[in-house]
């Protein structure tokens, strides 16, 4: 019991550590712009992709380095022929931008690398157990996942709150009025943003590739829940994003984890239903099964309850 | 008189639903007006929402599907007897549910629009889909769960084992649903559903609560895709949790925008190229929807009243008979724009294809020589500067056409 | 009779206080201006009677009625309306829309959704007589956001005034307003507040020297006089607080 308990821990970590990689650039991007970018974890994939194929003639290391600063450049790209443009057309023109963009970016995947799954793998140097409890091993390679992710939250955390660039950041998150009284270089400060947002992104995808499998619903399987965790955490807080991606990522873990279910549930309160009952599914239902709805049933709930998150302060 | 001439775009309208497989009677051709019918409902319901009252939905599918859904499972209480009526009723039933659904999730979502309103949509849609592959009697987990359209009393001798039977079932309930979704707008929930959209807050100060209004149209939203729920059901006389998961959702999201919101013919127009391309362009290549993500980023950056607002664009060189000052320019722009649209094509076209020569509008190229890339680069590349180019001239008369004139300006 | 008394209002934000105890009735049928230096609390006010915004203390009484805190369209349905100070209509919606939008619930059609616009012959010809009144007559298919500003203020004003509400608040009416497109604009302001009672803040001392008939002066979210004309003119502690911007005419 203890084991699982631990290891439910720590791979919830993992996730959500990788998460709020997402969540943080997702969480940016909207206090800057007003723009809940639908298609960012569709740079997530493209993290993935890139960095594979970099590392199938240079190795993962030179992916790990170079697939987040093109995904950095073409999220750049992006805010400066695309976005911006759109922008004159309001919120709603934005948010269907960035919902094509995904759709987009998902066929040309398909077209370039094709729809099978790659074989993106964990490099060698890191294809050791780090360490075993209870005769379980946990990989060097999920360890270096969560160092990396709990470095890209301490240099986040460190930039924003110390350099130049950071507090003008932070200033525009507290009073998105006054962004438009900083000077001419607004608009570069937003392709800045939207492109290390997207870059970070990039860089979930090429830490979790070889571990989450790379394939072209990579986005799809991800990008909902990135943003259950920025609405849960509260639009434009960064410590709420924080806090709802270590919550999705344990909570979803320990579900899987667990073996506990409605019938366990019936038992305690010794009721039995048989197997013709009409609600049977609903009976024999269990918490591994129920993992993949969780996350949005906490949106609805948050939602409806608490519409400006945990940490929100600002409703739009 | 007057009558006449108001309803005279509705008969014409009921005329061509009628006529339509008379022209195009092959079975394809059936199948393509089977699946337009469905999406002028679905789409023009989805327009209710976003065009005309302002709420963006990520998850409009959960309607279609669950009228869907339901509609099988009448099919199937058909089928066995248990309840005994005709299949002509059973987009009803889809619309009934897709009504009840709307009132059960309008209740706690319609309380802002915007972002939140998209979230929510998209939460609940995420909820409903994944919960359908758990509840697995009633959805048929990933294989979903089928009927049969021929039983029950037939309908002055029409059983509807036929595909065309079920048009002309589909076209007059497309007729009914679109005139119903055009008479909404023109009361005043339809109007102020408008209003919320363009001003929530003025709207509560002339006495409307705002989240009673959007409530209102989400309802009614609700109620018109369960009717295309029903009437998917009866086509396909199946249906699975693909018809309500997100895909669908963004398919439809696809059409209204891309035939134009704000219009209400723009939804049609929107159902009916998205099918063509659907079905025709995916018998041509199996990269449509990369193309169909291209058109529709393009749509939203250059034409973001979509096809419908392009069209109506020219209503006032219309009005001022300038009209033909535009044509020329257009077919100057419009021949370095096709042609570079073409090479687009073959480009990507060929970079995808493993054949020794690629046929292409006459031509035989070979994908292995080096020649026929530059060739046709070079080509591409000329036609966007003469696009480019051109475009001057085009803005020039387009400025002229709809200039006011002298006499009126005084 | 007042036919709206405000009992000690407060409002807050976070810790500002911005109204800090308003006591104020208005008088039915009077014409009443509020006055006073920027940032005074003159709008946040006009929220709390129309209720956009919650009282933080104090009540607010409508035609004997409790409002503080109700919901916007409560209050405006119980026949109190009002315009914005930056303009705030239905923007892709035609002008005669506009204005068809503001009748409905007076004209008893509610959220109905079976009765077609195009048969209902009052309503209509009343919302051409509102825009014959404000007038946009010949403006009424225009698309309204695309309106020149004078004639947004007019619609600002018609869409307040449609319903035929009693009390008519009127939030800077001419502010940005050319001298004479703000002579007519008063003009009109007196024409469709005839027999009604109206509320105005308003900053141009001229304007509101004619039209008033009681001044009340709200000065860092207190009402420090509330008198006629005349007196507020010789109030010692007004001219304090404007500094001579009263003019002496």
């Amino acid at each position: 019991m203890l084991e699982v308990l631990i290891f439910a821990t720590l791979n919830g970590l993992v996730t959500g550590f990788l998460l709020f990689m997402l969540a943080s650039g997702l969480t940016l991007i909207f206090s800057m712009m007003g723009v809940l970018n639908f298609a960012h974890a569709s740079f997530y994939m493209l993290g993935a992709y890139f960095a594979y194929s970099l590392s199938l003639y240079f190795g993962f290391w030179t992916g790990l380095i170079f697939a987040p600063l093109i995904v950095g450049a073409l999220g750049a790209l992006v805010e400066r022929y695309g976005l911006r443009k759109v922008h004159a057309s309001g919120h709603v023109a934005e948010l269907v931008f960035t919902f094509g963009l995904a759709f987009l970016i998902e066929e040309s995947i398909q077209f370039f690398w094709g729809r099978d799954t790659k074989n993106y793998q964990t490099p060698d140097l890191l294809d050791f157990p780090l360490f075993t409890l209870f005769g379980q091993e946990f990989s060097a390679y999920r360890g270096f996942m969560m160092a990396i992710s709990i470095g890209i939250f301490i240099a986040l955390y460190y930039v924003l709150t110390k350099s130049r660039v950071g507090i003008i950041i932070q200033a525009a998150i507290t009073h998105p009025q006054t962004v438009s009284n900083l000077g001419h270089n607004v608009p570069l400060i937003f392709m800045g943003v939207f492109g290390v947002g997207t870059a970070l992104a990039g860089l979930a995808g090429v830490i979790a590739g070889p571990v989450l499998t790379t394939f072209p619903g990579m986005a799809t399987v991800l990008g909902s829940i990135v943003f259950v965790i920025v609405i849960i955490g509260g639009l434009g807080s960064l410590a709420g994003a924080f806090i709802a991606s270590l919550l999705i990522g344990l909570l979803q873990s320990y579900a899987i984890a667990s073996d506990v279910g409605m019938p366990d549930l019936l038992n305690l309160l010794g009721i039995s239903f048989d197997r013709s009952h009409p609600l049977n599914d609903l009976w024999t239902m269990n918490l591994p099964q129920i993992a993949p709805v969780l996350p949005y049933l906490l949106l609805v709930l948050v939602l409806i309850f608490r519409p400006t998150g945990l940490l929100g302060k600002r409703e739009e | 008189m007057a009558l006449l001439k108001k309803s005279s775009i509705w008969i014409a309208f009921l005329v061509a639903l009628l006529g339509l497989p008379l022209l195009f009677d092959s079975i394809l051709a059936i199948s393509i007006l089977n699946q337009m019918a469905i999406g002028i409902v679905f789409a023009l319901s989805y327009n209710m929402l976003l065009g005309q009252g302002g709420m963006l939905s990520f998850g409009h599918a959960v309607y279609f599907g669950l009228g869907g859904f339901l509609s099988v499972h009448a099919l199937m209480l058909i089928e066995y007897e248990t309840m005994v009526f005709s299949i002509l009723w059973i987009p009803l039933i889809g619309g009934l549910f897709g009504l009840l659904a709307g009132i059960f999730i309008g209740s706690f979502s319609t309380r802002k629009a915007g972002t939140v309103f998209a979230m929510i949509s998209l939460g609940i849609g995420e909820l409903i889909a994944a919960s359908s592959l758990i509840f697995s009697s009633f959805f048929g987990g990933e294989a979903g769960i089928s009927g049969d359209r021929t039983f029950g009393p037939t309908f002055f001798g029409f059983d509807f084992a036929q595909n065309i039977e079920i048009y002309y079932v589909a076209a007059v309930w497309a007729f009914i649903a679109t005139l119903f979704t055009w008479l909404f707008t023109q009361t005043p929930a339809g109007r102020m559903a408008n209003a919320v959209r363009d001003n929530p807050e003025r709207a509560e100060f002339i006495g409307y609560s705002s989240r009673k209004v959007r409530f209102i149209s989400f309802c009614a939203s609700g109620m018109f895709a369960g009717i295309a729920g029903g009437l998917f059901a009866l086509n396909y006389e199946f249906i699975t949790e693909e018809n309500l998961n997100a895909a669908t959702s963004g398919r439809v999201l696809l059409m209204a925008y891309i035939g134009g919101l704000g219009y209400f013919i723009g939804p049609i127009i929107g159902a009916v190229v998205l099918t063509l391309m659907n079905s025709l362009l995916s018998n041509y290549s199996e990269l449509w929807m990369l193309y169909l993500g291209i058109m529709f980023l393009l749509t939203v950056m250059f034409l973001p009243r979509g096809f419908a607002g392009f069209i109506m664009m020219h209503q006032v060189a219309w009005v001022r008979g300038n009209m033909k000052m535009l044509i020329k320019p257009y077919i100057i722009t419009g021949i370095p724009a096709l042609l570079f649209t073409a090479c687009a094509i073959v480009l990507i076209e060929m970079s995808h294809t493993d054949d020794e020569v690629f046929h292409y509008l006459g031509l035989a190229l070979n994908p292995a020589s080096p020649i026929t890339w530059i060739v046709i680069l070079a080509i591409a590349g000329g036609a966007f500067y003469a696009t480019k180019r051109s475009l001057i001239q085009l803005n020039d008369a387009w400025e002229t056409a709809n200039a006011i004139p002298k006499e009126e300006e005084a | 009779m007042a036919i709206l008394s405000l009992i000690d209002v407060k409002k807050s934000f976070g810790i500002t206080e911005i109204i800090r105890g308003v006591s104020l009735d208005i008088v039915e049928g009077e014409k009443h201006a509020i006055i006073g230096p920027n940032g005074a609390g003159k709008s946040t006010l006009f929220h709390l009677i129309s209720g956009r915004y919650n009282v933080s203390a104090g009540s607010i009484h409508f035609k004997e009625q409790q409002i503080e805190n109700k919901p916007p369209y409560e209050i405006a349905r119980m026949g109190l309306a009002r315009s914005f100070q930056v303009t705030n209509i239905f923007q892709r919606m035609s002008v005669f829309e506009n204005i068809r939008c503001a009748l409905f619930w007076s004209k008893g059609y509610g959220y109905s959704f079976w009765h077609l616009l195009g048969k209902q012959t009052e309503l209509n010809d009343e919302a051409m007589h509102v825009l014959e009144q404000i007038g946009l007559a010949d403006r009424a298919k225009f698309p309204s956001g695309e309106l020149a500003y004078a004639e947004l203020r007019a619609l600002e004003l018609g869409v307040a005034i449609a319903s035929g509400s009693e009390l008519i608040m009127l939030d800077e009416p001419v502010a940005g307003m050319s001298h004479s497109e703000a002579q007519n604009a008063v003009e009109l302001i007196r024409k469709i507040t005839e027999g009604k009672t109206l509320i105005m803040v308003e900053h141009d001392m001229n304007i509101v020297f004619d039209v008033a008939d009681r001044i009340s002066v709200l000065v860092y979210g207190e009402i420090i006089a509330t008198d006629e004309p005349k007196n507020i003119r010789a109030n010692s502690k007004v001219q304090e607080a404007y500094l001579g911007e009263v003019p002496s005419a």
